[in-house]
């Protein structure tokens, strides 16, 4: 394959990125308004009323306990029923209150980081002159290789490195005790540097490449096959291994508790009663928690569709950067994609905004979870937030790159020559995709 | 899509709808293996155009499958069960040799 060549990419472009950064950070700013201090203000408001009742309500079923007007142990009583029903109202205006919150912080977050990263990109780009960004010293069929992958895993390795001393860090900032914070913090920050300027310097060499011919490989298994894509399936196999150990700690370990499921079906060890609490029971109906209803539910299925539509769109992108005759679609598509460089970036923008919602998701029905009980210092908790975890990292990471693929869309242009990146990336996402289609069932309703 | 409305009804009705019969654990499972597998098998054809693809991608995509399954066999005999308790194709033929409470 031959073709492509590359295209002169001026200062005036990577600015750009400063000004989509700034859009970024004022709808996470605005997001964290809205959500995060209006309405979750107005949440917690209600929140304080309930509890106000609720303790109105304990107080008067005490009292009468105390003067020996009722028996404690009486559930059918009205001031024992008040008070559980009070109880239930404040859980409910609490939980409610930690969506809107948990939304909005969220969001403010994601923005900060997606700001961050085309903010650097774009200054440490703009920043070199003109002349530097183009490459004459690639031919069409010259390798194009670079460093800044190389960077990048090396900032990977120092961030790993110190990410035990960055999380104890965190977490003494987080309960304002910032003894040795800063050396604590600082092995994963630098390696979080370099991984910034890894990227910046590597989407400074990709922006003006538009499709030099794909390298083939010469010798078997693998012959005349693109590298670059047997490079993203080895990858992608050595990702499933990483998911499989997730798995196989949590299937280890669930074949020897003994849940409301196993013990139903009497499957526990003769005369043991008690049960262990996975997340399915607390997300279900009729789970030992007793805690789940449809609306438990619903987040984890969203968040379903959301990846699965989320892969249609960047197959959508990837569908129309190959196309050699752009067909503007009728009616209201029509209107937001009037031209093939439009469709491009918007379908990479909701595929960016579906993830986006995967995260925000994932995030509140955690602080759900966390507020009802379920917190990572037991074993099935610290299994099931490692492993669904992992899994927003890698969304979270896609999320960075696809970041990259809407300033390119923007800016360069995806076309029939270049649109391997776009096939590539589909490929890791809907991988992502693929894992949340087996930990949903495995570790939310299971 | 359709097929998330299944799984999550699958977990959603403790009876069969309409009927005071339980929902056994193993429909359930049943029920979310199947359905995994469809949807593991549209993204993977698909989306990651394996069905259309050279061969050699398939086969890579299927060779992690070795180290899973091995997986699994040792998940089988790190359980507490696993010498005694589980099925004899799942253990070697180790007799009681190698048991501490023989």
């Amino acid at each position: 394959m031959s073709g492509g060549g590359h295209s002169d990419v001026k200062n005036a472009i990577w600015m750009r990125a400063l000004l989509m950064a700034g859009m970024i950070f004022g709808l996470g700013l605005a997001s964290y308004v809205g959500l995060g201090v209006v309405v979750a203000g107005m949440k917690e408001t209600a929140w304080d009323d309930e509890a106000a009742h609720f303790h109105d309500a304990e107080d008067a079923w005490k009292d009468a306990v105390a003067a020996g007007e009722i028996d404690s142990s009486d559930k059918n009583e009205p001031l024992y029923e008040a008070k559980e029903d009070a109880h239930h109202h404040e859980i409910e205006a609490h939980l409610s209150y930690l969506t809107y919150r948990v939304s909005g912080l969220t969001l403010l977050f994601v923005s900060i980081i997606f700001a961050v990263f085309l903010g650097i990109s774009g200054i440490f780009n703009s920043a070199q002159p003109d002349e530097e960004h183009h490459d004459d010293h690639h031919g069409h069929e010259e390798h194009h290789g670079s460093a800044s992958p190389i960077i990048f895993a090396f900032g990977c390795m120092l961030f790993l490195i110190g990410f035990p001393d960055f999380a104890d860090g965190l977490h003494s900032l987080m309960m304002g005790s910032g003894n040795d914070a800063i050396s604590d913090l600082s092995v994963s920050m630098i390696g979080l540097t370099i991984i910034t300027l890894g990227i910046a310097n590597w989407w400074r060499e990709d922006l003006p490449f538009k499709g030099y011919g794909e390298q083939l490989a010469t010798s078997d298994p693998f012959d005349g096959q693109h590298i670059r894509k047997v490079g993203i399936w080895v990858f992608l196999m050595s990702e499933v291994m990483v998911f499989a150990t997730f798995f196989s700690a949590y299937l280890r370990m669930r074949t020897e508790w003994c849940t409301k499921w196993a013990l139903d079906e009497r499957n526990c060890k003769e005369g043991v009663t008690e049960t262990v609490m996975t997340a399915s029971d607390y997300l279900r109906p009729g789970g030992a928690a007793g805690t789940g209803d449809f609306w438990t539910l619903l987040p984890g299925a969203v968040n379903t569709f959301a990846l699965i539509i989320s892969s249609y769109t960047i197959v959508l992108a990837l569908k129309v950067a190959k196309s050699h005759d752009y067909k503007v679609p009728s009616g209201f598509m029509g209107k937001i994609m009037p031209d093939k460089k439009s469709a491009i970036r918007n379908y990479l923008i909701v595929t960016l905004a579906l993830g986006t919602m995967f995260i925000v998701l994932k995030l509140v029905e955690w602080s759900h979870l966390i507020a009802e009980g379920f917190t990572i210092g037991t074993e099935q908790g610290s299994i099931f937030y490692v492993a669904t975890g992992a899994h927003g990292v890698h969304v979270f990471a896609g999320l960075l790159i696809m970041l990259y693929m809407i300033f390119k869309a923007d800016t360069v242009e995806w076309d029939e020559e270049n649109a391997q990146g776009i096939e590539y990336f589909g490929l890791y996402w809907h991988f992502v995709d693929l894992a949340w289609v087996v930990i949903f069932p495995a570790f939310y309703l299971y | 899509m359709f097929f998330t409305l299944f799984e999550v009804g699958a977990v959603f009705f403790e009876e069969y709808p309409g009927t005071d019969t339980r929902v056994s654990v193993y429909v359930v499972w049943g029920i979310l293996i199947v359905v995994g597998i469809i949807k593991g098998f549209g993204i993977g054809a698909f989306f990651m155009h394996l069905w259309d693809d050279p061969k050699i991608y398939l086969r890579v995509a299927l060779f992690p499958t070795v180290f899973v399954l091995l997986m699994l066999w040792g998940i089988g005999l790190s359980n507490p069960e696993g010498v005694n308790g589980l099925p004899g194709w799942c253990t070697p033929d180790w007799g009681e040799d190698f048991t501490r409470d023989r």
